[in-house]
């Protein structure tokens, strides 16, 4: 799990290390879900005690997208074909000391895939490889010019449904070398493993780097429901019209008395 | 007090849901309709996926309709030899139904269709009915007689091949035209997550000249087998009916059928179907006209396998 990464430039100091954990490592979906609130602790061990900026990337199970975009077909607004995005977590935050952009330039964080502009969401289908200007091997997009309006639009889109979000002050410093960092999951978070990577910076650099698990499943009735529904849908299908019939009838029987 | 749902996978407030069911549930037993044309919009102005909540809503149709065949059956209000030709039409439909579905979901377009299809199916039924029963209320008012009979049965009923007498609804016609009219409801049935009862009763009416008397019984017969097959075909194909949603819609929707079944005999005919075509046309417009403003936000997300 531990992974530092070289400080860059040589020092004499011993590197700085930062460990943290989640107070919880598994979020229960139960009837009365309404989204839950992660904490995590960590600390920094650092005997130079040079300035550290921390960040707590939470990142969901990827699933592939399909985005369409409305057009105006004969008056009426019609969506476009889909198209496929791949690499879009289900659920993607951060939260640091400062502004990303602050904390480092567009290389580390382009590199860790820190940030929702630094994610690596792609077209692939639209994608094709071939030879403009005599180079080789030009990746184009069949989306053109407008590739960047539909990537915008998968970040903003989920930003809405409140799936990415970017908390600039959502780590905290409580004590010396001891922070703090809470992420909420909305109930609309998907199901699934998720990741929380917290990464030490100094100087604009990573230094050093911890991954933590998370799971968010469902538990209890919820998940038999989920799992009847999908490992024997006719027979759930079959209980689901009983159940309407006979309530429809009861409701008749219960009438007629009164 | 708020609901996690297994498979739409959104929280919703289940007292809110069960009270939305009896209001809907009432409609339904006032004018004898299924009640799905109001609930599925509702059911996705709230948040629930649309394929989800056309899926669960064929579950609370077939639950209401339920409530409210009994009464019908005991008052020989029920023409089965009507409805089960319908029906099997009706299973055709919604087969088709089902699988058009999961096409159009491919293709991106399931919005624009049910959007469409509200539009015009709700927006024409319920102009016409509007006019028509405004008509009669007007033709009461002024003390004239029942105004022109309308006993010319078309001859294209009676010209096609395949006749079957259905003694209840004193009828001796082609079975051609019900199972037709069977096949479209059972499409529409999958599609816009209704019964179809909103087309039936006028088409029974107004095509298949049946008596008015076992008109809504027959079409509400007819709805219980179309939407519960189309429920088990969602849930068998696209695992999209979520059971506890529909059992909050249902519990009060079978209560609200019973009531509004009762609260049907203090209204004259004319002035119910006035009512329900305001309700029909009010919806349609309001589901369709957003088709033609520009949207705020030019892209839509969809999951990835459709």
């Amino acid at each position: 799990m531990v992974d530092a990464l070289p400080p860059p430039t040589p020092s004499q100091a011993p590197a700085a290390a930062v460990s943290a954990a989640l107070t919880t490592t598994s979020v229960k979906v139960t009837s009365s879900f309404r989204g839950a609130r992660i904490v995590l602790y960590g600390a920094v061990f650092d005997p130079a005690a040079r300035p550290s900026d921390v960040v707590v990337i939470v990142r969901g199970p990827d699933a592939p997208l399909r985005i369409a975009r409305k057009t105006k077909v004969a008056g009426i607004w019609v969506n476009s074909r889909p198209v496929v995005f791949e690499g879009a977590p289900g659920f993607y935050m951060t939260a640091s000391t400062r502004p990303l952009d602050q904390i480092a330039g567009f290389g580390p964080l382009r590199r860790l895939g820190a940030g929702i502009d630094h994610l690596a969401i792609n077209a692939p289908f639209e994608q094709r490889v071939e030879t403009r200007y005599g180079v080789r091997d030009v990746v184009v997009s069949r989306l053109g010019a407008d590739y960047l309006d539909w990537r915008r639009a998968v970040v903003r889109l989920k930003q809405n449904a409140g799936l990415y979000a970017a908390d600039d002050r959502g780590v905290t410093f409580v004590d010396r070398g001891l922070f703090k960092a809470e992420i909420d999951l909305p109930t609309a978070a998907p199901i699934g493993v998720y990741t929380a990577e917290i990464i030490l910076f100094q100087d604009g650099h990573p230094v050093s780097r911890r991954l933590r698990g998370l799971t968010v499943e469902k538990v209890g009735v919820e998940r038999a429901l989920y799992l009847f529904a999908h490992q024997r849908p006719w027979s759930y299908g079959l209980a689901s019209v009983v159940i309407a019939l006979a309530a429809g009838w009861a409701a008749s029987v219960a009438f007629r008395r009164n | 007090m708020d609901l996690y749902l297994p498979i739409a996978e959104v929280s919703v407030n289940a007292p809110l849901l069960v009270a939305l069911g009896a209001a809907v549930g009432f409609i339904s037993g006032l004018f004898g309709i299924g009640g799905g044309f109001l609930m599925t919009p509702i059911l996705v102005f709230l948040g629930i996926p649309p394929v989800v909540a056309v899926a669960s809503e064929a579950n609370h149709v077939a639950a209401s309709s339920t409530s409210s065949v009994i009464s019908y059956t005991r008052r020989k209000a029920v023409d089965f030899r009507m409805g089960g030709v319908l029906a099997a039409g009706g299973a055709v439909g919604s087969f088709l139904g089902v699988e058009v579905f999961r096409w159009l979901r491919l293709l991106g377009q399931a919005d624009l269709v049910v959007s469409l299809s509200y539009l015009v199916f709700l927006g024409v039924i319920g102009a016409l009915m509007l006019w028509e029963s405004l008509g009669s209320i007007l033709r009461r008012r002024r003390g004239g007689g029942a105004g022109p009979r309308r006993d010319r049965r078309p001859p294209w009923l009676y010209g096609l091949p395949l006749k079957m007498r259905f003694p209840r609804s004193r009828l001796y016609i082609s079975v051609i035209p019900p199972v037709l009219l069977g096949v479209f409801v059972g499409v529409l049935s999958a599609i816009m997550g209704v019964g179809g009862g909103f087309i039936l009763v006028p088409a029974m009416v107004y095509v298949l000249r049946m008596p008015a008397g076992v008109v809504v019984g027959t079409s509400l017969f007819q709805i219980i087998i179309t939407t519960s097959l189309t429920s088990v075909l969602q849930a068998g194909r696209n695992q999209t009916v979520d059971v506890v949603l529909a059992t909050l819609l249902l519990i009060g929707g079978v209560l609200g059928a019973q009531v509004g079944a009762r609260a049907s005999s203090r209204f004259r005919a004319e002035e119910l179907r006035a009512l329900l075509a305001i309700i029909v046309l009010a919806v349609g417009l309001r589901m369709g006209l957003g088709l033609f403003f520009t949207p705020d936000e030019p892209f839509v997300l969809m999951a990835g396998n459709g």
